[in-house]
């Protein structure tokens, strides 16, 4: 009886929720001061972390017991391909399990950190965030010279741990900070990363749009705020009233927003950067003209003149605009945009990025719309612990690596995919919303491109530099309008590279990359899709791509192997750094078998046989998916 | 029953999506949903929360299972096609008044009013009027419904082709074809929903944001389809693994993933990798055969213009198109003219040279299709959609110069079939064929109309992003209610 009331409860709440066109007001949770909250004390466990505490004080009200934690073997490949995008050897996952150090995991953590390649892991997981993509679309997609030095600016912002509120500071206003270099002026790059309408039916008109892009990548990827919907009237739901969305859109009204000569690309020239070869964005104006509140968002209906400045929704920080010094070429608004995001009053900023580390390393964010947390957002699974990794990550200097750290030395990280429980537990939590295990995760485009060529021996591992044009079928080519121009493949050595080095070409996104659901880039991503498709698995059966890895692998292991079962059973270590299993080396060796006398008229019919073995490992779910 | 309230003006609602957020995306939660959607609650977003490809119900009965858009890319000239002005005889050599504002695109020169190239005659016993560039495509006027109001916003090819394609001249939101699919999910297991046949010279200008799904999941977006031999990416590899080695591989694949899967705890998504596998195997034989035309008689390759130079490459890729909506495939989107300029309707040479030869090449092919439809039964349940991204100027780009410039001020396109009222004319331009001023039909009207013809509310088929309930139309769109049977 009680249950039925319960339950008709839940029912009323929500038909209120749904009829009551309800609106966020100012003391929506995202927007209220960052508290430190009380860290929860365990019944049946002392000494766990931070993290672990608020974790399993929600487990524990619900009864569930999280899962063990999990094999070594398995952890260490889930660290690797969270932290650098890559599989570790058979020969690190051996010496990680034989390590009897109780630090041994820790110190891994650290040696993982600290490689380069960490960088170009974590700059990805970015990109999606900022749109990036090197071309500017519509008519003629040409690719914007010198962006992937923004790329590059990005790797090694991540590398060498840049505090996020420098990093904020640079990508916004690298220009208008206290001491600009070009390397903080290339970060600006992150505005112009968009597209770029090269032919705009009304270039006037389209000066709105751009403001649009802005606005909407500056508030969605540091705010998680949807300011792009006040445009043309008052958020629906969030208190973001219409003159915010202007107010805020200033800031890029003094630069080059009018429509300039075609080959500058909607930026500044050189010499009005201040800098040769940098594709950034700069002021050009000192007090820019007035920019007017458009009636329903409408270019053709002007009202009245708007200040620049902040959003209205954190009242005690918003602050009056300042016009910028006398000696200032530029307007300084984006400096003091980029002044109210990284304040450390600001709820939202560290919120918002706190929950994307920990949704790359988690699998889901604690809000599950990364790039939402208004009204519209999906209710935090752990509201605590989320303000409490908010206000470590301030007051541990805005460290991405330190916040990475803490989360990935926690015990839920570490737990494995197999709850002895998990019959009961489906019951009450079926989406894992509470964390009682490790859901298994499919690799992305970009993790399972550069295993492939890992494993096979053929990853190079080049850093920086100019984009690479993989080789595509001819039938990909067709769908270019200027196909003789549009594709020029480069030297084989460089299409080796890892994919964060791949171009990004918005008329043609790599088909393979694609299937895998490498994000369209028009607008910021947070979360990507993840599909299974049969493209991918067409994809994976036939790419010309996975053959000559599996073909490469198997040439490698037939130079260095005499015996078949001994080439075989290297092959399960290269791919999946691990030994197989007596009746594992069984069946393959059983396929080799076969393959090989279906081969046999061949004179290299071994190494098909064994390549074809390679293949299948490749396809295998072993290989796709991160324990 | 569908309900009518609680749309345009507020495009950011709830749906199951959100509310399943709301409730905590936690048990509760998704009893709540389930329990209100049975009772009916959902009705708004009947087909909107399922992002598989399994079929789905439409909003509301209709006859068009299938559509066939036929993209004339680069824009035909509507004066010269199917919106006849008898008064740019007397007008000839004159210029457009100068109350008539327009963007001259590309700053190309601006000539003098110029009649059409080619005599008009009338069709059918409707008797509406078209030119000698279609007189195949004029005996089946019976059959179609010409809208001579159309209108669109952008003035370049590529964003006016994104526009006609996706409903804004922006990139990045879902296609047409996407949104089809998203609705109807698919009918056949083996080949893709929503297929896109390009032009052999080239793709569109702007490219794969023609047929993207945007912020969709990639489920939903177009798949290249070539006319000859693997039709599909990555449908075969390399000869020595075809055949028994592949099977090989497969069961070899297939008994690994298993003993994977058993030690995993059965997750759903590596079930549904693991059955992808044979669905690849299956799609592998079965999609060449959608291509496979040595089963068509001689007299339908010959109906279609098939072996004949200038029709072979249209008649094949309309033939397969029919052979597409037999198998069940939603949507179907054929493109004549490919890369740039002359190379597609791109008339800005010579009107009569320019569609002399990519008349010559569709109109056969596409009177071939709406007969052969019609024959097969097919007509009734396949939406036939033709136009360009925008129509062109009336007069010429000098003098003596017999081009015209892009027009996306007026412009003619038609349907046939799928539900649409067979020999009707709707919507006026001015006299001299310029604008658009009566009835006039915006782009988000034609999408409209389509989904509304394959049983879909445009205002009711959503998908929840960041924050905001999409659509098509957006806050636009209404339904030609005229040209529907």
């Amino acid at each position: 009886m009680r249950r039925c009331f319960v339950v008709l409860g839940i029912f009323i709440i929500s038909i209120n929720i749904l009829l009551s066109e309800e609106k966020a007001g100012l003391d929506w949770w995202s927007f209220q001061k960052i508290i430190r909250p009380e860290i929860p004390k365990l019944e049946n466990s002392f000494n766990a972390k931070p993290i672990d505490a608020f974790i399993r004080s929600e487990l524990e009200k619900n009864n569930i017991k999280p899962s063990p934690v999990s094999s070594p073997d398995r952890l260490i490949k889930r660290i690797y391909y969270d932290l650098v995008g890559l599989p570790p050897s058979y020969e690190s996952v051996q010496s990680f399990i034989n390590d009897k150090d109780i630090y041994a995991y820790e110190k891994l953590v650290d040696d993982l950190l600290d490689s380069s390649h960490f960088g170009e892991r974590w700059a990805r997981h970015w990109f999606d965030v900022v749109r990036y993509a090197e071309t500017n679309g519509y008519e003629r997609d040409e690719v914007k010279p010198n962006i992937w030095k923004y790329r590059d600016w990005v790797i090694k912002a991540f590398n060498s741990n840049m505090s996020y509120d420098q990093f904020v500071k640079e990508q916004l206003a690298g220009d208008e900070i206290d001491e600009p270099t070009e390397s903080s002026v290339i970060a600006t790059g992150m505005l112009r990363a968009g597209t770029w309408n090269d032919e705009p039916n009304d270039p006037h008109e389209y000066k709105y749009e751009r403001l649009e892009d802005m606005v909407d990548v500056v508030s969605t990827a540091f705010l998680g705020l949807t300011v792009r919907c006040a445009r043309c009237h008052d958020h629906k739901f969030d208190p973001i009233p219409q003159v915010d969305y202007y107010r805020m859109a200033a800031a890029f009204w003094a630069g080059t927003i009018d429509p300039g000569s075609r080959s500058d690309m909607g930026g500044p020239n050189d010499k009005q950067l201040g800098y040769e070869k940098v594709f950034g964005w700069t002021d050009i104006h000192r007090i820019p003209p007035p920019l007017h509140l458009l009636k329903n968002g409408d270019p053709h209906k002007k009202t009245f003149i708007v200040k620049p400045g902040n959003l209205s929704l954190v009242a005690h920080l918003n602050r009056p605009i300042m016009d910028p010094p006398k000696n200032s070429k530029t307007s300084w608004r984006r400096r003091q945009l980029a002044e109210y995001i990284t304040n450390s009053d600001n709820p939202l900023t560290a919120r918002v990025m706190v929950n994307r580390i920990w949704q790359h390393l988690m699998g889901k964010g604690i809000v599950a719309t990364p790039n939402n947390f208004g009204l519209k957002s999906a209710i935090p699974s752990h509201p605590e612990l989320l303000d409490w990794l908010a206000i470590e990550f301030v007051e541990g200097g805005w460290s991405i690596k330190r916040m990475i750290k803490m989360i990935v030395l926690s015990e839920t990280y570490k737990q494995g995919l197999i709850n002895p429980s998990s019959n009961e537990i489906m019951q009450i939590d079926p989406d894992n919303r509470l964390l009682w295990k490790r859901d298994i995760r499919r690799m992305d485009a970009e993790v399972l491109r550069d295993s492939l060529l890992e494993v096979s021996g053929d990853l190079n591992l080049k850093m920086g530099g100019e984009s690479f044009y993989p080789d595509l079928a001819p039938e990909v080519l067709e769908g270019f309008s200027r196909k003789s121009s549009a594709w020029a493949p480069s030297p084989h050595k460089d299409q080796l590279r890892r994919s964060v080095y791949m171009i990004s070409k918005r008329h043609l996104l790599v088909p393979f990359m694609k299937a895998f659901d490498f994000p369209s880039s028009e607008k910021p991503c947070g979360n990507r899709n993840i599909t299974t498709v049969v493209s991918q698995s067409l994809a994976m059966l036939n790419n010309q791509f996975i053959h000559s890895r599996s073909l490469n692998l198997a040439r490698t292991l037939i130079e260095t192997h005499e015996e078949d079962r001994e080439a075989m059973f290297a092959a399960w270590k290269k791919i999946f750094s691990r030994a197989p299993e007596s009746d594992e080396l069984d069946v393959s060796f059983k396929h080799f078998q076969k393959q090989k006398s279906i081969f046999s008229g061949k004179d290299n019919a071994r190494l098909l046989a064994l390549s074809s073995v390679c293949h299948v490992l490749l396809n295998s779910n072993e290989f796709l998916y991160i324990d | 029953m569908i309900k009518k309230t609680n749309k345009k003006a507020f495009p950011c609602g709830l749906t199951r999506r959100e509310l399943t957020w709301q409730m905590g995306n936690g048990f509760s939660g998704l009893a709540l949903t389930s329990l209100l959607s049975g009772s009916g609650f959902f009705d708004d977003n009947l087909i909107a929360s399922d992002e598989t490809l399994l079929p789905k119900p439409s909003h509301f009965k209709t006859s068009a299972k299938s559509c066939i858009f036929l993209t004339m890319n680069g824009g035909p000239s509507q004066v010269d096609t199917f919106d006849y002005k008898p008064e740019l005889q007397k007008y000839a050599g004159k210029t457009l008044p100068e109350d008539k504002k327009y963007i001259n695109s590309g700053g190309r020169g601006v000539g003098y009013l110029t009649p059409n190239w080619r005599p008009f005659q009338p069709g059918g016993e409707s008797g509406i009027l078209i030119s000698d560039y279609f007189p195949h495509v004029r005996k089946h006027a019976d059959k179609l419904a010409v809208v001579r109001s159309c209108h669109a916003d952008s003035h370049a090819h590529g964003s006016a082709l994104v526009q006609m394609n996706t409903g804004m001249p922006l990139i990045g939101r879902p296609s047409l074809g996407s949104w089809v699919t998203y609705g109807l999910g698919n009918q056949n297991d083996s080949l893709p929903a929503y297929v896109v046949m390009l032009d052999k010279r080239g793709g569109p200008i702007s490219g794969m944001p023609n047929w993207s799904s945007g912020f969709m999941p990639a489920t939903f977006q177009g798949t290249l389809f070539r006319p000859t031999g693997s039709p599909i990416l990555d449908l075969q590899g390399p000869e020595v693994f075809s055949g028994e080695a592949q099977r090989n591989q497969l069961d070899f694949l297939d008994h690994l993933n298993h003993v994977h899967f058993q030690s995993r705890d059965k997750p759903e998504e590596l079930a549904a990798r693991i059955q992808n596998y044979e669905l690849a195997y299956r799609m592998q034989s079965e999609a060449p055969e959608a291509v496979e035309l040595s089963d068509e008689s001689s007299h339908t390759l010959e109906a279609y213009g098939i072996g004949k130079t200038s029709t072979d490459e249209f008649g094949k890729n309309c033939l397969i198109a029919r052979r597409l909506v037999e198998r069940g495939v939603r949507f179907i989107q054929l493109y004549s003219g490919g890369g740039h300029l002359e190379e597609t309707w791109d008339a800005h040479e010579s009107i009569e040279k320019n569609h002399g030869q990519h008349g010559l090449e569709v109109d056969q092919p596409i009177a071939a299709l709406l007969d052969d439809l019609d024959q097969r039964g097919l007509l009734d349940e396949t939406l036939v959609v033709w136009g360009g991204e925008f129509g062109r100027m009336p007069f010429s780009e000098g003098k003596d110069a017999p081009g015209r410039n892009h027009n996306p001020y007026g412009f003619s396109m038609w349907m046939a079939g799928g539900g649409v009222k067979g020999g009707t004319v709707y919507g006026e331009t001015d006299e001299f064929g310029f604008e658009a001023v009566v009835d006039k039909v915006h782009v988000h009207d034609i999408h409209a109309t389509i989904l509304h013809l394959m049983g879909m509310d445009h205002e009711l088929l959503t998908y929840f992003h960041q924050g905001r309930k999409e659509s098509l139309t957006d806050v636009h769109g209404r339904i030609i209610n005229e040209i529907i049977a």
